[in-house]
């Protein structure tokens, strides 16, 4: 997964951990980014240049992070072409994630098996740049039978990609959720987010070793049960906050796991790349971390 | 604000009901669900379709099809009667819906279709596309009606879109993608093209709209002319046309008559209009405004129906010169031999009485006459009904005064 030139990888930190029983140095690259770039509010926060418009907006992220949570796919259906002429203009070294359709996680129809299809065929040209593929899960998906099966059949509808689940219903933090995804090698994202109760908890728990996912959502315990995006995602993390998380769940994670995301989804006022810019400054001066 | 608004790239949601009056009349009536549905003036002769469902139209029912025609191919479909009323009022739910989001909102008429302007409303309310699911959401939870949303930086480019997901979906054309996105589209799905201006770029084999966009203005203007521009800017996915907010100047008076029984009667015909002049030139007075534009919408017994209108500068709110322009706009909206089911009569173009008296005293001694005897109406007819008095061909006492 590194980039295909010479050129450095921004906010790309390679954490290395002291050798184990094989004598060995372990290394776990780590890649910051945020979810969704294509925000008009981080032209007026100041983050984008005065100016800039749509079609700039992802070269201009490239110069700053190693890795993008594609979010528009949850709103509409991928579709290959306008994919690939993204892929093609976007920055070498830059790599994706991409949120599973709504269609197939919020508002399940009868119909998912096409969508799924569909789905595989819009996000083609991602290829080889696919870090995993994103199946967030509504709240009131709970872990009834009912929606166990449909996630075991949603997963081997997936199972020859790179993929993570979101839960953000507390009945999944649960030992056999884990054990079985860790048999399927899919990933359990971490998150942060406010400490509210049903909420699925902040764990370090690493379930596929090749990819440990997180997504920090902000803490905005108000805003959260707003309804309104703006006040859910307005949050803005302070340096000892992100310093803090680092130590009690990135470093345990890194150390079981071959390469994991970071991915910061507060977009309000740009606070998103502020802090992803500020963890990727702490990661890179971490005893352990070094690019 | 950083830029100028004029430069900030524009985000226009368009949500479109497909089968607007269908999805209407289902919420109404949920036995009418998946079975095929034909809207339609069911007494009338030589009755057209007004609207039909899905499964309708998959059975090659069109709107404007005579209704013999499509009750033939489609056997098994339900028959009902039209109930625009009631597709108005769905409207003004789905519009009180779009309000939270932008005060730039433009609506068609009982049709299902709505433009928001939601450029610069991020910090609010979130990115557009959230807030076009969101809406989509309520809609659907709150209304029962699944519309189709598409986004981009035009009216014309968000058409296109929802154009291309008809019945339901969602479409995102990222802004600096709009001539790629509509260039392999069928020219067909370009808005605001004529018939005849469809046939001639067949002649020509411009069957894409890419194809249109790779020829430049001097090669339009030929067989195009004063047409050449909109042709060049449109297949690029160019379009400045705002979203027009229905603010205090978009308000209208209008009024309308059905006829007990459907009529060519020219002298019937005349004597409505005249009453509703009447009924339209007394509200205008109370409000102390005058309406700068008359317009006739003629029902025919068929389902079809005609629009004209007819215009004054200085604008007026007495009944000689509105009943002037109404008569003109009825001249030019009655084309068909087709009997008359109802006529509307709409004054628009709204703004306050001026205070100004006129320059010369015969004039003014005529516009004085005029106002002393529309004042000593109005007087009556606050006082006794409007069915009172009336003048000229006014037929006070054959038109309820509910009629509207």
């Amino acid at each position: 997964m590194e980039s295909g030139n010479n050129q450095p990888c921004p906010a790309k930190v390679e954490l290395s951990f002291a050798p184990g029983t094989t004598g060995l140095v372990r290394r776990c690259p780590v890649y910051v980014g945020t979810c969704g770039y294509s925000y008009t509010e981080w032209v007026d926060s100041g983050f984008y240049p005065e100016g800039t418009r749509s079609t700039e907006m992802l070269g201009l992220y490239g110069r700053c992070f190693s890795v993008v949570e594609l979010n528009y796919t949850w709103y509409q259906m991928a579709r290959a072409e306008p994919l690939a002429r993204m892929v093609d203009k976007a920055p070498a070294h830059l790599l994706f994630a991409a949120k599973l359709t709504r269609t197939m996680t919020h508002e399940r129809d009868d119909n998912w098996r096409q969508q799924l299809q569909l789905y595989r065929q819009g996000i083609a040209p991602l290829k080889k740049r696919l870090v995993a593929i994103l199946i967030q899960l509504p709240p009131d998906f709970d872990r009834s039978l009912a929606h166990r099966s449909y996630l075991a059949a949603l997963l081997d509808g997936l199972h020859d990609l790179p993929v993570a689940v979101e839960f953000r219903h507390r009945s999944w933090a649960v030992d056999p959720v884990f054990a079985e995804l860790q048999r399927r090698r899919v990933t359990l994202v971490a998150v942060d987010e406010p400490s509210l109760p049903g909420l699925f908890p902040s764990l370090d728990v690493v379930t596929n070793p090749g990819l440990f996912y997180v997504r920090f959502h902000g803490r905005n315990k108000e805003g959260w049960q707003s309804g309104n995006m703006q006040k859910k995602f307005n949050y803005d993390y302070a340096e000892e906050e992100l310093r803090a998380w680092c130590e009690q769940y990135l470093l345990p994670m890194a150390g079981r796991a071959d390469r994991g995301i970071l991915l910061f989804n507060n977009h309000v006022r740009a606070q998103a790349p502020r802090n992803g810019r500020t963890l990727a400054t702490i990661l890179a001066g971490l005893p352990r971390g070094g690019c | 604000m950083s830029r100028d608004f004029g430069l900030r790239e524009r985000a226009v949601l368009h949500f479109n009901v497909a089968d607007f009056a269908v999805a209407v009349e289902r919420i109404s009536d949920s036995s009418l669900h998946r079975r095929p549905l034909i809207i339609a003036p069911l007494q009338a002769a030589r009755a057209v379709v007004y609207d039909m469902s899905e499964e309708a139209y998959g059975d090659g029912v069109r709107k404007g099809m005579p209704l013999k025609q499509a009750t033939r191919i489609c056997r098994r479909a339900a028959l009902l009667a039209p109930r625009v009323d009631l597709y108005r009022k769905a409207m003004q739910a789905f519009f009180k819906e779009l309000q939270g989001y932008s005060p730039l909102i433009e609506c068609g008429q009982a049709d299902g279709h709505f433009f928001v302007d939601v450029t610069g409303t991020h910090r609010l309310y979130g990115p557009a596309p959230d807030v076009g699911w969101r809406v989509r959401r309520h809609v659907r939870t709150r209304l029962g009606i699944n519309p189709i949303w598409t986004l981009g930086t035009s009216k014309l480019v968000s058409k296109v879109a929802s154009r291309l997901v008809k019945p339901v979906g969602e479409y995102i054309v990222t802004a600096g993608e709009e001539a790629l996105f509509l260039a392999p589209l069928p020219i067909q799905l370009l808005p605001g093209l004529s018939g005849q201006e469809l046939q001639k770029l067949q002649e020509f084999r411009l069957t894409t709209i890419g194809a249109l966009a790779g020829l430049n203005r001097q090669q339009l203007m030929v067989p195009f002319g004063s047409r050449c521009d909109y042709l060049h800017a449109a297949s690029r996915g160019v379009d400045d046309s705002r979203v027009c907010r229905p603010a205090a100047d978009a308000k209208s008076i209008d009024y309308e008559h059905s006829f007990a029984d459907d009529t060519n009667d020219q002298g019937q015909l005349e004597g409505v209009v005249a009453t509703l002049v009447g009924r339209a030139a007394f509200t205008l007075r109370a409000q102390r405004q005058v309406a700068r534009r008359v317009g006739i919408w003629l029902r025919y017994s068929d389902g079809g129906f005609v629009v004209r209108q007819a215009s004054c500068r200085t604008g007026t709110s007495g009944d000689v010169l509105l009943r002037q322009l109404a008569f003109t706009a009825l001249q030019r909206a009655w084309i068909r031999r087709t009997r008359i089911r109802s006529c509307r009569l709409v004054c628009d173009r709204l703004q306050p009485r001026s205070p100004q008296l006129p320059l010369f005293p015969e004039e003014e001694s005529r516009q004085l006459r005029q106002e002393k005897v529309s004042g000593a109406m109005d007087v009556l007819r606050r006082r006794f009904g409007h069915g009172v008095i009336g003048v000229g061909r006014q037929m006070p006492a054959k038109i309820p005064s509910g009629m509207h």
